[in-house]
């Protein structure tokens, strides 16, 4: 089984954790890095190589507060690796959470919602 | 506030090494933002850098005066509302702390009757007066008792600079100006940077409802600060949490453009970056340099964004998050995104300045 992959948050980067070991898989806080492809290759890296060898579910909770359009790419990219595994047909959801009147978030998530092609849940803390 | 008002104020802080501009409520996390900002500003000039610790307790003994003598004009609240301005500017090896607030008309006499007798006195005779004040005065009913005064001329070893600006019948607008040279030497009379240049920024600031203005570099150390400044300012009057975001948001996106594609002058990312606010709208202005050659390829992208409506803009979103060749030449997905919560399109002018640099201004209202 793959290693697990975890990074502490900061004020403008995510707390990111994902640990096939517990099936723990989140993104949480703020995303608006300086070079956001630099911060994101490690976690694409690992995410592809979870790919090839994935559990038979993955639950991924994402908790963001903010992020930014460069990062919505990158978030994009990350969702697409689960759908992959979605396609392969192994179980994968995701669960976009959004705090009430936050239609900031909520809107974004409904957009990934629309583009992707797999069980992607929005809800509401 | 246009595209104009972007040259207005670059044209005059355009040498700065920073400048930065506030005009609006101050609160202790404000003040926080504005020293943290200010003190990465200077351990950014090598030649200043020794000045930090002195010109934080500068800013703090500023601040202090803002909110301890400031007066409310807005006599709906209960609470004491601490309108002001701050200045804060690195100009030719020279740092110069403005601050301006209201004060009542009958508090200026005793005021101005301090200050005079602060700068009447040499480095010796401010000590005696500290020590004399510290041990016998009675504390005034708003706890200042002129000690401000007296550890801000001593920490800056400059005369005070002051001036009172009629407001109503009731207040004035106080304002003062300290200087910090790198070698303490004391400022000749025809200092290069006169108060009377930042009453007219504070004016015109009033004027076009700006509440920010920051001039320098743009990397995300030296923008966080800003960000949080306006943040805080928006927590204060926006309890909707979307609109806050959205702002948020756009503020980020123009401020990472800046950033990215700016022309890297001595190593610096630098731009200028306005921000005001109407009854219903936040304006946000920016100005930075491009090399004349990208110039009609962003012209280009500006018009076709602008000539989207809202669910064509929604496509070409959606489309841009799916590309998966990050090096295209197309317009950048920030933009896109921009463009989606405005009210109105994007305004924009390009100035040449030179054979090899233009000068881009945007302004967008939300």
């Amino acid at each position: 089984m793959l290693n697990k992959f975890e990074i502490q948050g900061t004020r403008d980067t995510p707390e990111i954790i994902f640990n096939p070991g517990n099936n723990q898989f989140e993104i949480k806080g703020n995303s608006l890095p300086e070079d956001t492809n630099k911060f994101y290759i490690p976690i694409l890296e690992w995410l592809d190589n979870y790919v090839l060898n994935p559990l038979e579910e993955t639950k991924v909770i994402c908790k963001l507060e903010y992020f930014n359009s460069s990062t919505a790419k990158v978030l994009y990219e990350i969702f697409f690796g689960f759908q992959k595994i979605h396609s392969a047909g192994k179980k994968v959801q995701i669960d976009w959470y959004y705090d009430a009147g936050d239609t900031f978030i909520e809107d974004k998530g409904t957009e990934y919602k629309s583009i992707l092609d797999l069980p992607f849940n929005l809800i509401e803390k | 506030m246009n595209t104009k008002t972007t040259f207005w104020f670059f044209d005059r802080i355009h040498e700065d090494n920073l400048c930065l501009l506030y005009n609006g409520r101050f609160s202790d996390e404000i003040t926080n933002k504005l020293i943290e900002l200010s003190e990465y500003n200077i351990n950014n000039i090598d030649a200043l850098s020794k000045m930090k610790k002195k010109a934080s307790f500068l800013m703090a003994e500023c601040f202090q005066n803002i909110i301890r003598h400031g007066e409310s004009t807005d006599k709906q609240e209960e609470k004491v509302v601490n309108e002001g301005f701050f200045l804060t500017k690195n100009w030719q090896g020279i740092y110069y702390i403005t601050s301006g607030n209201l004060i009542d008309n009958k508090k200026i006499e005793n005021l101005e009757r301090q200050l005079q007798k602060v700068n009447s006195l040499d480095k010796e005779e401010l000590k005696v007066l500290y020590r004399e004040v510290l041990e016998n005065q009675e504390i005034s009913d708003k706890g200042g008792a002129g000690l401000g005064l007296i550890e801000m001329a001593r920490k800056s070893g400059q005369k005070l600079e002051y001036k009172f600006e009629d407001f109503n019948s009731q207040y004035s607008l106080f304002y003062n100006q300290i200087l910090l040279k790198a070698e303490n030497e004391e400022c000749s009379d025809d200092c290069p940077f006169k108060l009377s240049e930042a009453i007219g920024y504070h004016q015109k600031m009033v004027e076009e409802k700006i509440l920010v203005i920051h001039k320098g570099d743009f990397s995300q150390d030296a923008i966080f600060p800003v960000l949080k400044i306006i943040e805080e300012n928006l927590r204060k009057q926006h309890h909707d949490s979307a609109s806050k975001k959205k702002i948020f948001h756009i503020m980020v996106e123009l401020l990472q453009n800046i950033s990215h594609h700016c022309i890297k002058e001595e190593n610096k990312r630098e731009g200028i970056f306005l921000i005001g606010k109407t009854d219903d709208y936040f304006v946000i202005n920016t100005g930075n340099h491009i090399e004349n050659s990208e110039v009609e390829k962003f012209r280009k992208q500006l018009e076709y964004l602008n000539n989207l409506n809202g669910k064509e803009l929604k496509e070409l979103y959606l489309s841009k998050l799916r590309e998966r060749n990050s090096h295209n030449d197309g317009v950048g997905i920030g933009l896109v995104d921009i463009a989606r919560r405005l009210i109105s399109p994007i305004n924009y002018s390009f100035e040449k300045i030179d054979e090899t640099k233009t000068f881009v201004s945007l302004n967008v209202i939300a």
